[in-house]
């Protein structure tokens, strides 16, 4: 980008130089001198509305709104006369003419940006002798209720739903001071539920039906940490009290995510209470699962363990993980397996190929990996096979972002319609299934498209060629050598292209990077590679076996046909996940093991179920899709169910009591990561940083020679979440439910149209 | 899927789906159609109901939220039916003045119902309405869309059998006060052809000079000299703000990527004024003439006459005008062979006065809501889809025809230095002759009211005067010996305006005045920033309040105080319009506000008016 010229001038007898075509109110602010606003929200358009943000420039005969003045050579601003303070009181007054000011009993009161303002510039007293306006207030959807009276019509919602997500649901009724903020279908909101509106909505107009007037907002704790949904890593914020989450929003707007979150990561933390989370262990007794001591729990586990591995070998025991649990849960599984149980089958459900694109990129994973940030800052982005709208909310916000603040261009090659074709400059529709003969196409000129197609492609080739920087985003169908097509055209651009592949939940990528695979240990480092197994095998000190086990898909038809005997499940649902439905094969097995928060299709097979926590519920980190890591915390105690972490390191430690491997050492998640900071390349990360909430950039690839890699038939499958859905987990969130059904049944408030939205 | 897409399509009866069609045709972007749509739909059903609306968002690829939230601004677009016959009574200043709350009355009292309600067989509805440009015809109704003027209680109830009975009605046949014998103060320019039969007829028009100036300007002129000619004869804007025409031509860049428009603001609105209607109906074709010379000087090929929805009569006059300029080629494609190109079309407003800001209607005209646009960018640069755009006031545009005819000097001359030419005056209120005289920029004031206006009537004495519509300061009696020239009006503490100038006795109330003047404010306010939506909402309830006998002695500085709370601070002009007449009228008539509240209303009782909704 050409350097921008600055621009010198002066607020409050104060000199600044800015960058050209910077606004007033965004210089005072970096000043901070105080530029009150309401209707001003950066990075969303200009309103001048609200006229709270005067402020008085010499020469200029009106006061002028800071929000809409870019700052000029030589022009002097004063914010803090009493011209200018007249103003703020002025407009208070008039804002608060109509307002119902029942801040005691409204849900804003104490984070309200007009009660705030008001303490500040407002008067101390009403002139307002007259009636004020009444209006019912107004169910708009389960999650969203509107008061118009309380509504300062700054357009914040109107214009986050419409330029921020492209939903366009909220529009305004009437006019004058009888304005009102109305939803898209007669008295009802259809739309993506996002939130964001409830969020932006700076007094108590628009609120949260999950949340409203169930407490105030300084009896509360605070919590933030990462969505436990899909694999974007938008980072949320728990409002705690007595225990309880009553409310997830985007409080600091400091993560990856800025101030974006989904309807999951704002309505779907209602599953930790949820009535049928399992709250202690359960013993299969008498074909019944019955509840149990964690003493007996264990025993139970080890003993029967140890039963079949001395019977059947190690090799007939299996370990499926999860996409949910943690970094340092994935390492400490990935070392319990091998060294515990003995085994190298261990997988999870793949939802994107992590381990293709770390070992395409290799040493180059850390630049040539694309994060959320790139995604906005880029001029062009291509996105192969997902929809971002549906299954990563947040790359779509990015990318729209990035589409309306700076004309970024956006190609897609999909074999479905999506949204974001809306903003798309070129959209390839290709067959179901033909996505990765598309990359071989663009990176080799191979392959057979119908006429029509092959033009779009030689037409993205050719536009991507002449661009300055591009970052790719890909679904599951792009995988192993897909992937090496799209590294080697890439590379081939003259645009530094940065790569992104898309999995579907919390921590998948945090699965793949921490070796819950049958061939790779944590770091991707090939199981085939002696060094590599020897370098674990002295860090974890035990013995790692050599030959590579069972993808989960072959476990689970193993388990069908016998062969494998014990399996153990770690907050996974394979019996959904990989359509055994019919898989009383499961039964088959002498024992099956599951850790989990609900009582799960797998679960109900289970020899013994142990309570997990989710992952609101305990410390460690995990890595989202693009390789940022975060830190995720307690924000509640779950009363009964323990951390996966925790459950691990125990049944390690019974084991190890019948001989079976050495007990894991690390005590704490703390340790786990100190462990990995220090030992998983792409992994040495500051601490300080995390520790701090931020975001820290990972990149584990593997350090090997030994670099073949190729995916098992079938093993790399989206789960083709949608906004209202989220594995297994969306099931038990009840509030993502109450939207799924009001959109079945669709909602309505008011079978009449409110005359009150008209002229 | 949007619910517009759910929808089953609803079957469009074909004349009104031809007419989709062509509104449909008129735009390089779809959404802009959509007003137009929803008025003619509405016409055809009676109101815009979910299906049809569902329908228009369909073919407008809109959805629900964008065609529900753009019909909720407008005051004519309606969601439930009203009567067959729905009558529309204006109360607004010129109105009130000559019996237009006793008009209303009268008809509360016939029909047996309210604002906005319908008697039970559904043949008649009731609602008052703000000011339709009838002003020198005062007081006026309309049914449907005819205009009746001049009523009296008698004429009321003659309307009404007629229409019961389902005889022929008389509505006017044009603006009354527009055709008269002409004054010796008088300097007919564009209102020459006024009262020439069948004057907005091509050919009557092309007897009469027609279209001899867009000849002179396409084959004889370059784009420079237009405007040049334009600057010398000091004409300045009509609609309001006077700002030099030739100027803001001159803005234009010449080598836009976007394609550069031309507007022409028919919006007529402002309280009092009722000169564009008369200029549209005995003389649409001067309009299109002086609309294209416009688009040739600034380049643009395309034009629009945004009219305010009321004057739907004005617009098929205009509609049928451009026919038959489209069919002489004097229009269209290759304009009179010279190469240049130019399209015209005329399109409806919906009810809403903020539409004649010139930012609102450009908003308006892309099928929005009416909210004004932040500034700048300045239209000529950023105007209409983005396009650099000129727009300009009926009277102005009318104006050049004659400047480019007969030379900007000539125009100039007819006024005093730096307000050029001449200008429509509409005088209502209390005079004896109300009517719409055409002057010279420069006359003084108070003649116009004793000549022109045959002076107060029934022997009264003067007591203030708007002398350019509502938004004006108030002049004292004492303060009208002056020039009506933008600048000595302006010296005197008021402002020219839009011409529409108001007579106003000395019986009147004048706390009552400024009660009404507050209630169209309120009523147009589009709701955008705060100080006018909130300010003109307060006022208008506490002027309520204190005519009606509830005031105390704080109100009344509260009430200058609030008012000028707003000036300046507004997001648009409206607000300065709302809160000048009111500090003007506190100021001036403080003694009024104190007569209050000593008992009732120090002139007339107070005005059993309905609070606008
Ligand atoms: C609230 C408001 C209403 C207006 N209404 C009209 C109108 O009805 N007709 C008009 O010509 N100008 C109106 N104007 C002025 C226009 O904004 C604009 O100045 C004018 O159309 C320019 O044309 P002119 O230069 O030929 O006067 C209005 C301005 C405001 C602020
Ligand atoms: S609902 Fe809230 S965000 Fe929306 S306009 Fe009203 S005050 Fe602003
Ligand atoms: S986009 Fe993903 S991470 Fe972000 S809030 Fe939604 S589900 Fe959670
Ligand atoms: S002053 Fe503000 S509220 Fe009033 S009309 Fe203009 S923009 Fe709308
Ligand atoms: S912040 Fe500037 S007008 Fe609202």
């Amino acid at each position: 980008m050409a350097e921008l010229k600055q621009i010198n001038f002066t607020i409050n007898e104060q000199k600044v130089a800015v960058p050209a075509g910077t606004l007033v109110i965004d210089a005072a602010k970096r000043m901070e001198m105080e530029v009150p606003s309401f209707c001003y929200y950066k990075g969303l358009s200009l309103q001048a509305a609200c006229r709270m943000c005067l402020v008085e420039v010499e020469k200029m005969p009106k006061l002028q709104t800071a929000c809409t003045l870019t700052a000029t050579e030589g022009m002097i601003v004063r914010t803090d006369t009493p011209q200018v303070h007249d103003a703020r009181k002025n407009m208070l007054e008039f804002l608060l003419s109509n307002h119902p000011l029942d801040c005691p009993v409204c849900d804003k009161g104490g984070e309200c940006e007009l009660q705030d303002m008001t303490f500040r510039y407002g008067l101390d007293h009403s002139r307002f002798n007259e009636e004020k306006l009444h209006y019912p207030e107004e169910k708009w959807s389960p999650l969203v209720y509107y008061d118009a009276p309380r509504c300062i019509l700054c357009f914040r919602c109107v214009r986050v739903c419409d330029e921020g997500m492209d939903v366009k649901a909220l529009g305004v009724g009437a006019r004058g001071v009888q304005s009102v903020i109305l939803p898209n279908t007669s008295g009802a909101l259809n739309c993506e539920e996002c939130g964001a509106c409830i969020d932006i909505c700076p007094v108590g107009a628009l609120t949260s039906g999950t949340y409203r007037y169930q407490t105030r907002p300084w009896e509360m704790t605070y919590v933030s940490e990462p969505c436990t949904h899909c694999s974007n890593g938008c980072k949320t914020t728990l409002s705690v009290r007595n225990n309880e989450i009553l409310r997830a929003n985007n409080r600091d707007q400091s993560g990856i995510n800025g101030e974006f979150l989904c309807g999951k990561g704002r309505f779907g933390f209602d599953f930790t209470n949820n009535a049928e989370r399992i709250r202690q262990p359960l013993i299969r007794r008498d074909g019944k699962l019955s509840p149990a001591t964690w003493e007996d729990a264990f025993e139970e586990i080890a003993r029967r363990l140890k039963q079949v591995r001395d019977k059947s070998g190690a090799a007939s025991i299996g370990v499926i993980g999860s996409n949910h649990t943690t970094n340092e849960e994935n390492y400490l599984l990935n070392r319990f397996a091998r060294l515990n149980l003995g085994t190298n089958n261990l997988d999870h459900h793949r939802t994107a190929d992590y381990a293709g694109l770390a070992t395409a990129l290799g040493a180059n994973t850390l630049p040539a990996q694309a994060t959320m940030a790139d995604i906005y800052a880029a001029n062009n982005i291509l996105v192969i096979g997902n929809d971002p709208s549906q299954q990563n909310p947040l790359v779509a916000w990015q990318i729209r972002t990035a589409i309306r603040h700076h004309n970024a261009k956006l190609f897609l090659i999909n074999s479905q319609p999506t949204k974001l074709e809306r903003q798309s400059s070129l959209t390839i529709r290709v067959p179901a299934g033909a996505e990765a003969a598309a990359v071989r196409w663009l990176a080799r000129g191979e392959g057979n498209f119908p006429e029509e197609i092959t033009g779009q492609l030689a037409k993205l080739k050719e536009t991507l060629e002449q661009a300055l920087d591009a970052v790719v985003l890909f679904g599951a169908a792009i995988a192993g050598q897909a992937i090496r097509d799209l590294f080697t055209f890439g590379s081939r651009l003259k645009a530094s292209t940065r790569l992104m592949a898309l999995g579907d939940y919390a921590n998948s990528r945090g699965a793949a990077d921490f070796g819950v695979f049958p061939d790779r240990l944590p770091g991707y480092a090939p199981l085939s590679d002696a060094g590599e197994r020897d370098r674990f095998s002295k860090l974890w000190g035990g013995e790692i076996p050599a030959a590579a086990g069972m993808t989960a898909k072959q476990m689970m038809d193993a388990a069908g046909s016998g062969k494998l005997k014990a399996l153990y499940v770690v907050g996974a649902n394979p019996v959904k996940t990989f359509g055994a439905k019919k898989s009383d094969k499961l039964g088959s097995l002498d024992l099956l093991i599951v850790q989990d928060l609900f009582l799960t299709e797998t679960a109900q097979r289970a020899d013994v179920v142990l309570p997990a926590a989710s992952s609101y519920e305990k410390d460690g980190t995990m890595t989202s899709t693009s390789g940022e890591l975060q830190m995720t915390h307690r924000s509640i105690d779950p009363q009964g169910p323990r951390s996966d972490f925790d459950l691990i390191r125990i049944l390690s430690y019974q084991l190890s009591q019948l001989g079976m491997g050495p007990a894991i050492r690390l005590r704490t998640p703390e340790a786990a990561l100190d462990e990995i900071r220090q030992n998983i390349p792409g992994y040495r990360v500051s601490a300080a940083n995390l520790m701090a909430g931020g975001a820290e950039r990972t990149g584990a690839a593997p350090q090997s020679t030994e670099n073949s890699y190729s995916v098992p038939e079938g093993a790399i499958f989206s789960s083709q979440d949608s906004l209202f859905s989220s594995g297994t987990l969306g099931r038990y969130c009840s509030r993502l439910n109450s939207c799924n059904e009001a959109k079945e049944k669709p909602w309505s408030s008011s079978p009449n149209i409110q005359s009150w939205w008209y002229r | 899927m949007s619910p517009a897409e759910q929808a089953r399509p609803l079957q469009i009866p074909a004349t009104l789906d031809a007419k989709f069609v062509q509104l449909i045709g008129r735009y390089p972007i779809k959404r802009s159609a959509l007003i137009p749509m929803m008025m003619y739909a509405q016409d055809y059903y009676g109101f815009v109901g979910d299906d049809v609306l569902a329908e228009i968002a369909r073919r407008l690829d809109l959805n629900m939220t964008q065609v529900t939230e753009t019909l909720a601004y407008y005051s004519m677009l309606r969601r439930k039916p009203m009567g067959k016959y729905h009558i529309q009574v204006c109360t607004n200043v010129s109105c009130m003045l000559r019996g237009g709350n006793e008009t209303l009355a009268h008809l509360r009292k016939r029909l047996s119902i309210g604002h906005k309600e319908i008697t039970p067989s559904g043949t008649f509805s009731l609602e008052e309405v703000e000011c339709m440009g009838a002003c020198t015809g005062a007081p006026c109704v309309q049914v449907n869309y005819d205009y009746f003027e001049q009523l009296t209680p008698i004429l009321v109830d003659e309307l009404l059998e007629q229409l019961q009975t389902g005889m022929k009605t008389k509505p006017v046949a044009c603006t009354t006060g527009s055709i008269h014998e002409r004054h010796e103060l008088e300097v007919p320019v564009i209102s020459r052809r006024f009262g020439i039969e069948n004057s907005r007829k091509i050919d009557v028009y092309r007897q009469h000079d027609g279209y001899k100036a867009l000849e002179k300007a396409v084959r004889e002129m370059t784009p420079e000299a237009i405007i040049d000619e334009v600057k010398k004869s000091n004409l300045r804007g009509r609609g309001g703000a006077g700002f030099p025409t030739g100027m803001k031509w001159s803005f234009v860049p010449k080598d836009s990527p976007k394609p550069k428009y031309i507007l022409c603001n028919a919006d007529e609105s402002e309280p009092g004024t009722c000169k564009d209607r008369p200029l549209m109906e005995h003389d649409p074709h001067q309009l299109i003439e002086g609309i294209t010379i416009a688009g040739r000087a600034i380049g643009s090929k395309q034009g629009y006459i945004y009219i305010r929805g009321e004057y739907r009569y004005v617009l098929d006059i205009v509609d049928a005008a451009l026919a038959e300029a489209y069919a002489a080629g004097y229009l269209g494609k290759n304009i009179l062979g010279s190469g240049f190109d130019f399209d015209l079309y005329t399109h409806t407003g919906a009810g809403a006065y903020e539409c004649g800001e010139e930012s609102a209607l450009m908003e308006s005209l892309e099928g929005k809501r009416g909210y004004p646009r932040i500034k700048p960018p300045f239209p000529a640069v950023v105007g209409l889809y983005g396009g650099p755009t000129v727009i300009n006031n009926v009277e102005s545009l009318s104006a050049v025809p004659s400047i480019i005819l007969r030379g900007g000097e000539w125009y100039a001359g007819l006024g005093t230095p730096k307000n050029g030419g001449t200008r429509m005056l509409c005088i209502s209120g209390h005079v004896n002759h109300p009517g719409i005289y055409e002057v010279p920029l420069g006359l003084n004031m108070k003649r116009a009211i004793e000549e022109l206006g045959g002076g107060v009537r029934d022997g009264k004495k003067l007591k203030a005067v708007i002398p350019g519509g509502s938004s004006c300061p108030l002049l004292k009696a004492d303060e009208i010996d002056i020039a009506m020239d933008y600048d000595s009006v302006a010296k005197a503490g008021s402002m020219l305006g839009s011409g529409g100038m108001v007579v106003i006795d000395e019986d009147t109330c004048m706390v009552d005045m400024a009660r009404r003047i507050m209630h169209f404010y309120a009523h147009e306010s589009c709701g955008w920033c705060i100080p006018c939506r909130e300010g003109t909402a307060w006022l208008r309830k506490m002027l309520d309040r204190f005519h009606d006998g509830g005031g105390t002695s704080e109100d009344i500085p509260l009430i200058g105080e609030l008012a000028q709370n707003m000036l300046g601070k507004t997001f648009c002009p409206l607000g300065d319009a709302a809160a000048m007449p009111t500090i003007s009228i506190v100021k001036k008539w403080k003694n009024e506000f104190e007569d209050h509240l000593k008992g009732k209303c120090a002139y007339r009782p107070a005005n059993d008016l309905l609070v606008l909704a």
